[in-house]
């Protein structure tokens, strides 16, 4: 069977905006949500092994990934609305077939995340007490949590890379179908791409863990003491090893084991060379400067110019998944040539309420620090 | 049509949205009335220096952040994760006509999202006037994202001048806007007060403390109850002539409403007798059984809400089963098999000898071998029927629903469901298909049940 009959036609109120201005918020909110997803695909997990095998300092540093979980997944989970809705917007047509061939695994998402943030809360409240060790049905529940996270990001990884693999969808509606109807059972797990899709994310996750731990030790870890912050700086820097390694590995793997021989000549020809590049080495730069912290000691401004250096590590992850994800629907479906009928007032509206929210968040964060200006002072 | 349908045994996929729509309503409502109950309340205790007051406002915006943060976030992005694969076309369309409704909507659920957490956490660390301010940040980012996520949801109902001018605006401010806000808004009170009277029956621990909690929640939750009589009243009005129709005939439909109006009088009842007139009646077994009532009534008001809509997800628009109805004339020219993308697909590969120069010829089809037309049969079934009905058995089954029909009535309503009963979809397919899906239906229904005595012995 031809994949591309699998294809549906265009919705005929075409797009709302512009193509590259859908797809340009929906890398900015892929950038802003993987931040917090990040934390949390990792930072469970780490907390968990740093508080298993850990000493003192590890244990706190655990504490302290740990304790503002549930406002990380809660922005993380607002955050992923952004690329979500924006994929519906511009891939539509391959969107919801994907997601209807692994409908069960998909809405199972929603249950899973139900269980892993009550776990977190379970685990978070029983971290309160610094002198109470931590119960092990507490513990119990900390592992768990990490596994549910890992397994939602493989059910995430299956939809988005079965979303570009049109070529498998015949085999697998196919396979699984009563009546022409998918049963929904399918998962993506043939698809040679996805295996390390998902290892690449958790790679890069633990570089954002490691930037997140230099940046709270410098900047909100005030009461820990000179020598908590020194093993905070060591372990965020094995961290970041191990992330870069295994970004390196599964990165290579991914375009060098994976990738279809003109997909690969097209994304390491120019103009994409350079962002390949770009997007290849810039762990590297977050590394280093861990690693510099962790020898000559942290600062503020080290420690900011780590998180930024880490900003730009996901924006050019990003942008990059931006380009394959079309150059793999190429064959199949150009996402740039659908009509255009722009609401103009609607988005307009969104603009200006956008920055409105901006500048109530900002106030509101100044009234924050303000205040911890003044407890500090008292 | 343009997608796969995701076949569910006995439920049906459009159950599934069902379930955890009714889940995230019950708590989403919670998250916008008891945005403003903490807001108010806050700031009255403050003016007060009632500190036991304010120590039972803390405790209440723990467990409001645990609920609906948690639980309020998770169930409002599984129905948009379910409909995507329950109903895609229609999911497909309402995001590009009011893409830029939710882009709004997030704008506020990030400020209720950082609004909460900096309200709770930093509750004793922030002068009294700032964590009001904040606390109203809340509430009206709350209630914003009510107003928009209602005016899409109201579209679904009643699209308004949408088919004609198809502009966000024109969608937007539907004749079913006004109505459904000032109800949800009520509803929001209302659950609000309900959540607020079952938590301080348990938390409050000093009398005086839990009758002036009653007494202050009493006044919002009448409120509400006259919010929603109001937008109830002008939901009715707006409501298009077949929803009208349908709560008038469908006998579940009666029961519901009866049912609705029975639990909303007897929680009317039950708030000004108890909490408005006598606090100290408000025990936990009292609280429970009123939060059931609340539940109760919103669910039912809910579950009417959809139901009217038959036999569209958005009026006028998009029918049940996935297809436009401007469409419906096309498809019964081209057939319904050759115009879904997946159907024409599986047909073509199955069954290569019914396609002639890449089109399916719909004479063909009743050259097939009896089994393969029933097996076309049971396609056309779940892709045209399967939005309402379970096959043999289960979700208002259709094997159940014919038993001791016979052939030429099974023919006559697959040929014009829609003069059968107003509420169905009309046929979109080809005479022949029609044939083929009335094979099926007649292999799958059930014998006319035995043992029913009819005075002649027939």
């Amino acid at each position: 069977m031809d994949p591309t009959t699998l294809i549906g036609p265009s919705s005929p109120l075409g797009y709302p905006a512009p193509y590259w201005f859908i797809v340009a918020l929906k890398v900015l909110g892929f950038t802003l949500h993987m931040v917090p997803m990040h934390l949390w695909y990792t930072g469970i997990l780490l907390a968990m092994l740093l508080y298993w095998r850990g000493g003192e300092e590890a244990r706190r540093l655990s504490r302290r990934l740990t304790w503002p979980m549930p406002i990380v997944i809660a922005l993380g989970i607002n955050f992923g609305i952004v690329p979500l809705l924006f994929t519906q917007v511009a891939y539509y047509k391959v969107f919801y077939p994907a997601t209807i061939l692994m409908a069960w695994p998909w809405v199972s998402i929603i249950a899973l995340l139900a269980l892993a943030y009550s776990g977190v809360y379970i685990f978070v409240a029983g971290l309160r007490s610094e002198e109470t060790p931590l119960a092990r049905w507490r513990q119990a529940v900390g592992w768990i949590t990490a596994a549910l996270f890992l397994l939602i990001g493989f059910f995430f990884s299956n939809a988005f890379s079965l979303m570009t693999n049109v070529r498998a969808w015949p085999d697998l509606w196919l396979h699984k179908s009563i009546g022409g109807a998918p049963l929904g059972t399918a998962l993506n797990t043939g698809d040679p791409t996805l295996w390390p899709r998902w290892l690449m994310m958790l790679a890069l996750a633990l570089t954002t863990t490691a930037a997140f731990i230099v940046v709270d030790a410098q900047w909100f870890a005030s009461r820990e003491g000179a020598e908590y912050r020194a093993v905070a700086r060591r372990i965020a820097f094995g961290i970041s090893t191990l992330g870069v390694l295994g970004f390196a590995i599964t990165g290579s793997w991914y375009v060098f084991g994976t990738w279809p021989e003109d997909l690969r000549a097209e994304m390491l020809r120019s103009p994409w060379r350079v962002l390949m590049g770009l997007t290849a080495i810039s762990p590297g730069v977050p590394w280093l400067l861990i690693l510099w912290q962790w020898r000559r000691g942290g600062t503020r401004a080290r420690a900011a110019a780590t998180a930024l250096a880490q900003s730009l590590v996901l924006a050019f992850n990003a942008i990059s998944r931006q380009i394959v994800q079309n150059a793999e629907l190429r064959p199949f479906l150009d996402v740039t040539t659908e009509p255009v009928h722009i609401q103009w007032s609607p988005l307009f509206l969104f603009l200006l309420l956008f920055t409105l929210g901006l500048g109530l968040i900002a106030w509101m964060l100044s009234k924050l620090q303000a205040s911890a200006k003044t407890s500090e002072s008292g | 049509m343009h997608y796969p349908w995701w076949y569910i045994p006995f439920l049906t996929s459009p159950m599934l949205i069902a379930i955890i729509a009714v889940l995230h309503v019950l708590i989403a409502h919670y998250a916008v009335g008891g945005g403003l109950f903490l807001a108010v309340e806050t700031q009255y205790a403050y003016r007060q220096n009632h500190r036991e007051y304010l120590a039972y406002l803390r405790e209440h915006a723990r467990f409001f952040i645990l609920i609906t943060v948690v639980y309020g976030a998770i169930t409002g992005i599984g129905i948009w994760w379910t409909i995507g694969v329950a109903s895609p076309l229609a999911t497909q369309t309402l995001i590009h006509i009011f893409v830029f409704g939710w882009a709004m909507e997030y704008v506020f659920f990030v400020l209720e999202i950082v609004s909460a957490f900096i309200f709770f956490y930093f509750w004793g660390r922030l002068d009294p006037k700032t964590h009001m301010r904040v606390g109203w940040i809340y509430a009206g980012s709350a209630w914003m994202s009510l107003v928009i996520i209602t005016g899409i949801t109201a579209f679904m109902l009643n699209s308004g001048r949408w088919p004609e001018d198809r502009t966000f605006w024109a969608g937007f401010l539907n004749p079913q806007f006004v109505p459904q806000v000032l109800a949800r808004t009520g509803g929001a009170f209302l659950l609000a007060s309900l959540y607020v009277y079952l938590h301080a029956t348990f938390k409050a621990k000093d009398p005086t403390l839990r009758d002036l909690i009653a007494a202050r929640s009493a006044r919002p939750a009448l409120l509400g109850s006259i919010l929603i009589t109001l937008g109830g009243i002008g939901w009715y009005l707006t409501l298009p002539e077949s929803s009208r129709a349908a709560l008038a005939v469908a006998s579940t439909l009666n029961i519901l409403v009866v049912l609705l109006f029975a639990i909303t009088i007897a929680v009317f009842f039950m708030l000004y007798l108890g909490p408005y007139r006598n606090p100290g009646w408000l025990s936990p077994g009292f609280a429970l059984l009123f939060f059931t009532f609340g539940l109760a009534a919103i669910t039912t008001g809910e579950y009417i809400r959809e139901a009217v809509r038959k036999p569209y997800i958005i009026y006028n628009v998009v029918l049940g089963n996935q297809i436009y109805a401007e469409k419906v004339p096309e498809l019964r020219r081209r057939g319904y098999l050759e115009g879904g993308t997946w159907t024409k697909a599986w047909v073509s590969h199955h069954y290569p000898q019914v396609v002639n120069n890449g089109r399916i010829d719909p004479a063909r089809l009743l050259m097939l071998p009896e089994d393969d037309q029933v097996k076309l049969g049971e396609v056309l079934f779940l892709y045209h029927c399967n939005n309402c009905h379970a096959g043999q058995r289960g979700f208002s089954a259709v094997g159940q629903l014919l038993r001791g029909w016979t052939p030429e009535m099974v023919r006559t309503v697959v040929r014009h469901p829609e003069r059968a009963h107003f509420f169905m979809p009309p046929w979109a397919g080809t005479p022949e298909e029609a044939e083929l899906l009335t094979k099926y239906l007649l292999r799958i229904a059930l014998p006319r049940p035995g043992g029913m005595y009819l005075g002649d012995g027939q």
